[in-house]
């Protein structure tokens, strides 16, 4: 089966900064894939690429085949993606903000109407969904931004940091939606995140990503087993101190 | 075409539902305009009220015998407060205690100057205390009724000398011998009425105008400011790049979206202007209900046709140009700070060409006029008014082109990344135009 994502020697630059120098990895289809790496790393840079929202100034990266490049509008139309500092608009309600977004996926397949109840289901919000987002907390907006990038069932759901901020309980739903749905549905995902231990919970496969450079890729045991060490974050630091 | 119907739909929501944008832009004119216009008339009135009721002083030094019949004719129907002193500066002392707003002085040897036919001289002091109109305007009121009575006197001793002569003439012919009257030529028609009268009224049409058109690219541009810079400030800017809908459709939507506010914007105005207009000038009615029909002025179908296509045109690319400039901030803040460059070409075409007209000005004033694209908004509403229908296509033209060039600067700044990631510093314009 060919990969659902696929990165080659990924190049960006930002004026004099270099965020990404060389990344290479691949998604295999239905995996849930984290990209983990520190603050400044280059995993958000990786994602906007792959969201197509910017274009690398080196190598490629294709999208279930697709050149993120050359083909940008054929991508937008699988994919999902949630920023990391996202926001809804505060003058809609939850119920208005939904229902805005699932018109744009529209479809022979699946009508708006359905892809709004999914929504509404996964975001747990209930009566909360008629109130303007303005007075949402940030878990709440999370969970209404969350159910966005799900509700469409996309092919590729890319979720950058999607438990940032969040107190234990909002993350702990958000964790426990992206798992039950992304299995349920078999969306392929990649997540970024600097908490190791919500990676090593929700993927399937992981990538160190450090400096704009893939340092290592593996299950989340293999690379455990790679650097002996009893958890990602201790892998982590042992890849960046032998990279 | 759904997808642009839900862009629209959504972007109308989120403006008219902020409470900054409803209160500046919806309810502000329609609250403004009638209290700017009531408090006009209120203190208008006011001023023609204690203009009709300004008293004045007299200090007369003349004991002749003709100057009681001017006296005679000033103390009827006039509040005058009669001075007794013994030299004028006593009188001048005397009368700053009064209410009065004007002493007139009759100077010793008024009668006897009147009698023998030589010019009989009189003095007014205004008082000025606080320098408001009516004290300025209160000796001119003295000089009506003795110009009045000057008139009369005249022509009464004009009377008494052909009767002696035994000539056959009118007084007043004698008097004044040249009599003067004005027509007006407008597009080839003789008008039985004075140019001043005329100016009065396109002046007021050529100050509508351009304020209508300022007030609605103001509005424009601070909608599409907004618009842009909120999806920035709320970070929702990336999410909605992602979507998969064209991007010409978003910044078409965000147009859109902008026009239709910003045109609720500009008709609040207009309502809110012509309440202005009504109430602030209610004590001049001849200032409200002159037409400009009968001077083969105004708007034909055909010019109102241009005047609405003018609008379109520059509002598309007032938004589109905000657009441009708004990319480049990350809050509405900044962005309103950022498009504020944009108010200069706008407010200096309008204000000048609202006072003068384009062909009056030296030629450099109007190259410099002409290269700004909005001097040609103002000038093709202008040339539609006055039916010069050629002139004012051509205008249309000039702005259109100056929009097309526009949009297909926001085209590109929407279809590429700079629309996320550009910033106003020196670095990123020059980055950007490395780029271009």
């Amino acid at each position: 089966m060919d990969d659902a994502i696929e990165v080659e020697a990924l190049v960006k630059h930002f004026g004099s900064v270099e965020a990404l120098k060389g990344a290479s990895f691949s998604v295999k289809d239905r995996e849930i894939f984290g990209l983990i790496g520190p603050n400044g790393a280059g995993k958000t840079t990786a994602l906007r690429i792959l969201s197509t929202l910017i274009s690398p100034t080196a190598g490629y990266a294709k999208v279930f085949g697709l050149d993120v490049v050359k083909e940008p509008v054929k991508i937008r139309e699988m994919i999902s993606y949630l920023p990391e500092e996202a926001g809804a608009y505060q003058n809609l309600s939850g119920h208005e903000y939904l229902e805005f977004m699932a018109e744009f996926y529209d479809n022979g397949d699946r009508s708006a109407v359905d892809m709004l109840e999914e929504g509404k289901y996964i975001s747990g919000l209930e009566e909360r969904l008629n109130d303007r987002v303005k007075g949402y907390s940030k878990g709440m907006k999370r969970r209404l931004l969350l159910a966005r990038a799900l509700m469409m069932k996309p092919r590729l759901a890319i979720l950058d940091e999607p438990t940032s901020g969040l107190d234990v309980l909002h993350a702990v739903h958000v964790r426990q939606t992206i798992r039950d749905y992304v299995d349920k549905q078999g969306v392929t995902t990649l997540i970024s995140s600097h908490n190791m231990l919500e990676v090593e919970y929700l993927c399937h496969r992981v990538a160190l990503i450090d400096e704009g450079v893939i340092i290592a890729v593996g299950t989340p045991s293999e690379l455990m087993d790679k650097f002996s060490a009893e958890n990602l974050e201790e892998a982590f630091m042992e890849a960046t101190k032998l990279g | 075409m759904g997808n642009l119907r839900s862009l629209v739909v959504k972007e109308i929501k989120e403006l008219i539902r902020d409470p900054k944008i409803l209160l500046g832009v919806v309810l502000m004119p329609l609250i403004m305009y009638p209290i700017m216009g009531s408090a006009m008339n209120i203190s208008q009135q006011s001023m023609m009220r204690a203009m009709a009721s300004a008293s004045f002083a007299i200090y007369n030094e003349d004991e002749g015998a003709v100057v009681d019949s001017f006296l005679e004719y000033i103390y009827t129907d006039n509040t005058v407060h009669t001075i007794e002193a013994g030299s004028l500066e006593d009188a001048i002392v005397a009368f700053q205690d009064t209410n009065a707003s004007t002493l007139l002085y009759i100077r010793e040897g008024y009668s006897d100057n009147v009698t023998q036919g030589v010019k009989a001289n009189l003095k007014l002091y205004a008082n000025l205390k606080s320098l408001t109109i009516v004290e300025t305007e209160s000796p001119n009121a003295v000089s009506g009724l003795i110009n009045i009575y000057s008139y009369y006197l005249s022509i009464s001793k004009i009377e008494g000398y052909i009767a002696e002569s035994g000539g056959v003439a009118e007084p007043d012919s004698i008097r004044s011998p040249i009599r003067t009257t004005s027509a007006s030529i407008i597009k080839g028609n003789v008008l039985e009425v004075a140019p001043s009268a005329i100016f009065s009224l396109v002046m007021n049409q050529s100050i509508t105008l351009p304020m209508m058109t300022m007030l609605t690219l103001v509005f424009a541009i601070q909608m599409a400011a907004t618009s842009i810079a909120l999806e920035k400030e709320e970070k929702t800017l990336e999410t909605l790049m992602t979507l998969p809908v064209g991007r010409m459709t978003i910044l078409s939507g965000k147009l859109a979206g902008s026009i239709v506010v910003s045109i609720f914007g500009a008709i609040a105005s207009m309502a809110g202007f012509g309440y202005y207009m009504n109430s602030a000038f209610a004590f001049a009615p001849e200032m409200t209900s002159m037409t400009t029909e009968g001077f083969s002025l105004g708007l034909k179908p055909f010019g109102v046709a241009l005047v609405g296509l003018n609008i379109f045109i520059t509002l598309i690319s007032a938004l589109a140009l905000a657009i441009c400039l708004s990319v480049f901030s990350d809050s509405v803040r900044g962005a309103q700070s950022l498009t504020g460059i944009l108010f200069i070409p706008i407010f200096i075409p309008a204000l000048i060409l609202m006072f003068s007209d384009i062909t009056m000005l030296p030629p450099t004033m109007q190259w410099i006029l002409l290269a700004i694209p909005y001097t040609h908004s103002i000038l093709a509403s202008k040339a539609a008014f006055l039916g010069n229908y050629s002139a004012a296509i051509g205008n249309i033209a000039y702005i259109t082109v100056f929009t097309v060039v526009v949009l297909y600067i926001a085209a590109r700044i929407f279809s590429t990344e700079r629309i996320l990631t550009s910033r106003f510093t020196l670095d990123g314009i020059r980055n950007l135009l490395r780029r271009r």
